[in-house]
């Protein structure tokens, strides 16, 4: 809100003694923010005004006026206030009957008791439309509202200075002079003051004379009632409407008033009110060459009672952390324009002004006496800590050291964002998804249920910037619906699925171009990254995990190559996740090239194998005796998986065959078509004594044979 | 006869050893004079044939033959290996400008790495990590936090909305993206009874793109509950982070604000990074204010102590403080980030800078 300082001043009983920045930071310091000076533009033609920016949060409706703001600030110089005085003439006396009176001419029925806790209003005869003098249309400049006429002017003008929105009413186009406060009717329409069409709700209250509405409540006047260049009797509003009906009604029709503002924040239905409205009758009165006509109506739905809080003073150290004297609170509270009575030595009753609609309880009285004293008299000190020391989780550990590995195996880590394109989605088999009602677009209006859709995007932008190597990976949830009856249940339960997953991406060069490496020709063994990156990758995060035992096998998995893509399955048979190519289709889809390898592991899983794993971590012995390495070559058929092929030697190779490891894999010349040669090296070792080389050599011979009926295989 | 044979063999060995060129020849001659089938045995293959007190003379004779040719030659290869470590010491120089061979480094992203350097000082500080659902009702987020249904203060937040609704309270009820992390809050307090001291750091959704706002980021929250818990407990732990976080000079001010959920609340700034609170009109980071507003903060509210249950009096008088930053927000900070959307473009070129 825009706050005049001379205005300002104008309301204080003295000049502020404090330079514009001071005062910036008196404000601030006290929950008045105020977030931009702006320094006049020219000292010669009256604009000399210095204008104060100030964010007014939410709870503050009362500071959203030059009189809320110079109440705060009296309350912190010790300044007096100076209430604009109203002109003399005006009848403040609210009666019902007598000639020549308001009651005679204008009825105020409030039918929405609920949405309208006060409606008065007055009746400004004779008046005539004209532009305002240069003082009001500079005020209104300096605040950023656009000068009207007269009329309209002055209640913009008692809004900047009071805070109470008023609204003006053409009272010849009311029909029968009638003012009904009403919930709009089924179908009914208003043609609000900026020109569109509304079709109202039926949750919409509004201001309607004897036969139809007249202005949305609090928002916006309609276009029939407005002041116009032949207005010469004006009705001016002043009400206080419920908060929530407001907001809703603003909402729903797109608004965002001066007025709207405020009433969904809370107005001063006990006194503000009434005073704005005389302020502004006569103002109108004055400037409008009219006569406010005698008496005022006020409708009051319900009582206004001025709330009281008993407050304990001891609660005020107890929750701030220092000392405040009772004596200091009083002030403090006193000086805000709240009533302390029964004051004890321990605490008082303390009635709330019927502007600080905020003000609830203790706490509430509390903060006004902390910010007030300022925050900086709060001293800062670390609390005993009654909770044993925090230490990281092992799902955090576990997390991190995942991160690492990735990180270390030349891996970038993405954050993406968790909507994707639904049809992406549904493309890779998720038939139920969260969706969302108010996407920013319909590309990102579905919660990911897959991390690949968000890391294929970074590679194609990437690609599009010349990356030649891409290796990618995200830590981050997947959701999906929550079966419904589920849920029901549980008071704190989630209300969809949430699992964290890890994703990984790889696509591009293996090697950069480097002296080390013979710059291999494309298509060359080493060129690019493959499948066995992917899965090294993969298998690197286990054995960081401690996760082991894990079985690769064939798979086929929506958004993967058919044939190029494992499922991990862990020893207790839970599948963990795949790794796999990236299936054609879909790449000629995304105009992705040939190459992109990907994998998505269940991360909580990892994390719940992880624990277990590290909880069974032992020592074992390191082995007494050397071990004799000797190398095996079989021929088998080209599909046949090396993993049999090696399970066999390790079974036949019991007890003396401690591990095999295949370190060739070679197809070609000379061998047959449709054969592929595996070699391994074998490690003999025995835990009781040291192998002599005859044993070892009768041993593998053994295996050889074997090895070689029972996979039918050719020895080399 | 055989004494002399010896003394012919030293003479001869002498001279070839001092002649010797390099450690091969050394070696040959090791071989040629002591081996197996060396000069001094086939001397020696007569010994049996003498009588026993001329063995034992020709015996020692030869000991001390074979004991001199083994102190000459290992002398003689000592000189060798000296010469020849002597050229390589003095040889041609590596070119040690010639890059490593190096295997590809990734990098965290920088995101998480400002939410771990968070998370770590406050575990420190004795907060555990506490999580919660990112999909969540509006009673979590919004009610029980304190935020009437149909309030402005929700306007400060704008809120992504989830197909369906809750019916866990009984009557439909809207179900989100969590626009904040404080939810958690909630979750913990009713899981648990204080004392309590946890943080939650999480994505977090608002409907809202441009230079610093994307519809997803990251916050950090923090809640301790305890009985005797104070304002100027939140300003020394606050303070504590500040320092450990931006430096131990770096200087903070707590301003009154408004949260729902908090009374008092507070918003903490702290001392601009760039100008140093010098406050030069021009800096781009505080805009000539001096001050960087980092977090917001207060005193958990009465109606959230009511909404989980805390305000049982069995459980003694119990006060508790709450806190919660954008991680986004500090890491632009801290690096001079000044498009937060960069954050989230996952470039290789951006995120190698980390």
């Amino acid at each position: 809100m825009k706050i005049s300082l001379t205005w300002l001043n104008e309301l204080l009983s003295e000049p502020l003694e404090l330079t514009v920045e001071e005062l910036a930071k008196r404000l601030t310091m006290a929950g008045l923010e105020v977030e931009g000076i702006h320094e006049p533009i020219a000292k010669v033609v009256g604009l000399d005004d210095v204008v104060l920016e100030v964010n007014v949060t939410p709870n503050r409706p009362d500071a959203l006026s030059h009189w809320g703001v110079a109440r705060d600030l009296a309350a912190l110089t010790g300044i007096g206030l100076k209430p604009p005085t109203l002109p003399a003439g005006i009848d403040t006396a609210t009666d019902r009957e007598g000639a020549g009176r308001v009651v005679r001419v204008v009825r105020v029925v409030i039918e929405a008791k609920d949405r309208c806790q006060r409606y008065a209003a007055r009746l400004i005869e004779g008046v005539k439309v004209a532009p305002s003098p240069d003082w009001l249309t500079r005020r209104l400049q300096a605040c950023g509202v656009r000068p009207i006429n007269n009329l309209v002017d002055v209640t913009n003008y008692v809004l900047m200075e009071l805070g109470q929105p008023l609204h003006a009413f053409d009272y010849d186009r009311l029909s029968e002079g009638r003012v009904v406060v009403r919930l709009a009717r089924e179908g009914e329409t208003l043609k609000t003051l900026d020109g569109r069409e509304q079709v109202l709700s039926q949750d919409d209250l509004v201001i309607a004379d004897a036969q139809r509405a007249q202005a949305l409540a609090g928002v916006m006047g309609g276009e029939t009632s407005e002041v116009n260049p032949g207005t010469t009797r004006v009705l001016l509003e002043a009400a206080a409407f419920s908060p929530p009906s407001v907001r809703r009604t603003a909402k729903r029709h797109g608004f965002h008033t001066e007025a709207s503002h405020r009433f969904e924040r809370g107005v001063d239905a006990a006194e503000g009110l009434v005073r704005a409205l005389d302020r502004a009758a006569a103002l109108i009165a004055e400037l409008g060459g009219g006569k406010v006509k005698g008496g005022r109506w006020d409708a009051v739905a319900t009582p206004l009672v001025p709330r009281s809080i008993a407050l304990r003073f001891d609660r005020v150290g107890a929750l701030l952390g220092c000392d405040v004297p009772p004596a200091e609170t009083q002030r403090i509270l006193t000086a805000l324009g709240f009533t302390l009575t029964e004051p004890t030595a321990v605490g008082a009753k303390v009635t709330v002004p019927s502007y600080r609609v905020d003000i609830e309880g203790e706490a509430d009285l509390v903060e006004e006496v902390a910010r007030i004293r300022g925050y900086a008299a709060i001293p800062s000190e670390l609390p005993p800590s009654r909770v044993p020391s925090a230490q990281l989780s092992s799902r955090e550990r576990a997390e991190a050291r995942m991160r690492q590995v990735l990180v270390g195996a030349g891996f970038d880590e993405a954050i993406n964002y968790s909507f994707n394109d639904p049809r992406e989605l549904e493309a890779l088999g998720s038939r139920t998804l969260v969706r969302l009602r108010n996407p920013l677009t319909a590309e990102s209006s579905a919660m990911r249920t897959h991390l690949s859709v968000g890391l294929l995007q970074c590679l194609a932008r990437n690609l599009r910037h010349g990356a030649s190597a891409v290796r990618l990976f995200e830590v981050g949830r997947v959701y999906r619906p929550e079966p419904a009856a589920a849920n029901a249940k549980e008071r704190i339960t989630p209300v969809a699925q949430e699992q964290l997953r890890l994703g990984g991406l790889l696509h591009g060069s293996r090697f950069e171009r480097v002296w080390t490496h013979a710059s291999p020709g494309p298509g060359a063994k080493d060129a690019s990254l493959d499948f066995y990156d992917a899965k090294g990758a993969v298998e690197t995060v286990l054995e960081a995990l401690g996760v082991a035992g894990v079985q690769f096998s064939p798979a086929e998995e929506a958004g993967y190559h058919p044939r190029a893509t494992a499922r991990l399955v862990a020893e207790d048979g839970a599948v963990l996740g795949q790794v796999g190519a990236l299936d054609p289709r879909w790449a000629k889809r995304l105009e992705l090239p040939a190459g992109v390898f990907l994998f998505e592991l269940d991360a909580e899983a990892l994390f719940a194998l992880s624990a277990r794993a590290q909880a069974a971590t032992a020592y074992r012995p390191l082995p007494k005796y050397p071990a004799v390495t000797r190398d095996l070559a079989v021929v088998v058929p080209l599909e046949q998986p090396q993993e049999a092929v090696r399970q066999v030697i390790l079974e036949v190779g019991q007890p003396l065959v401690g591990a095999a490891q295949l370190f060739d894999v070679y197809v070609g010349k000379p061998l047959p078509e449709g054969k592929k040669n595996l070699a391994f090296a074998l490690e003999y070792r025995s835990p009781e004594r040291t192998l002599t080389d005859e044993e070892v050599t009768r041993a593998h011979q053994e295996i050889v044979s074997q090895v070689n009926a029972r996979l039918g295989a050719e020895l080399r | 006869m055989i004494q002399e044979r010896l003394e012919a063999l030293r003479e001869a060995a002498r001279q070839e050893i001092a002649g010797a060129k390099d450690l091969v020849a050394a070696e040959e001659l090791r071989i040629k004079y002591l081996g197996k089938k060396g000069a001094l045995s086939e001397i020696l293959k007569v010994m049996g044939k003498l009588p026993p007190n001329e063995r034992r003379a020709v015996g020692e004779g030869a000991n001390a033959l074979k004991a001199e040719l083994e102190t000459l030659l290992s002398g003689i290869a000592e000189r060798f290996e000296a010469a020849k470590l002597e050229r390589e010491l003095k040889g041609a120089q590596l070119d040690v400008t010639l890059p490593g061979r190096r295997r590809p480094q990734g990098h965290v992203h920088p995101v998480t790495q400002t939410l771990e350097a968070v998370t770590r000082i406050f575990h420190r500080l004795g907060f555990e990590t506490a999580e919660g659902p990112e999909i969540e009702r509006d009673y979590y987020n919004f009610e029980a936090l304190n935020f009437p249904a149909d309030h402005p203060a929700r306007d400060m937040q704008d809120t992504f909305f989830i197909e369906g609704e809750s019916l866990q309270l009984g009557r439909p009820e809207p179900v989100l993206l969590r626009t904040h992390t404080s939810p958690v809050q909630i979750r913990a307090m009713l899981e648990r009874k204080p004392p309590l001291q946890i943080i939650a750091p999480g994505r977090v959704y608002r409907w809202d793109f441009d230079i610093t706002h994307t519809p997803m980021f990251h916050q950090v929250e923090g809640l301790m509950v305890d009985r005797g818990v104070t304002m100027a407990h939140l300003k020394g732990i606050l303070d504590a982070f500040a320092r450990a976080f931006f430096g131990s000079s770096t200087r903070t001010r707590f301003r009154p604000s408004f949260f729902p959920f908090t009374e008092p609340s507070a918003e903490m700034d702290i001392g601009c990074i760039l100008c140093g609170q010098a406050s030069a009109a021009g800096c781009r980071v505080c805009k000539g204010t001096g001050w960087l507003e980092i977090l917001g903060s207060g005193m958990v509210h009465p109606n959230v102590f009511r909404a989980v249950g805390y305000d049982d009096p069995t459980l003694g008088d119990v006060t508790g403080f709450a806190f919660g930053m954008g991680v986004e927000r500090l890491a632009m900070l801290s690096y001079g980030l000044d498009d937060i959307r960069m954050l989230f473009e996952n470039d290789i070129r951006f995120l190698a800078q980390f």
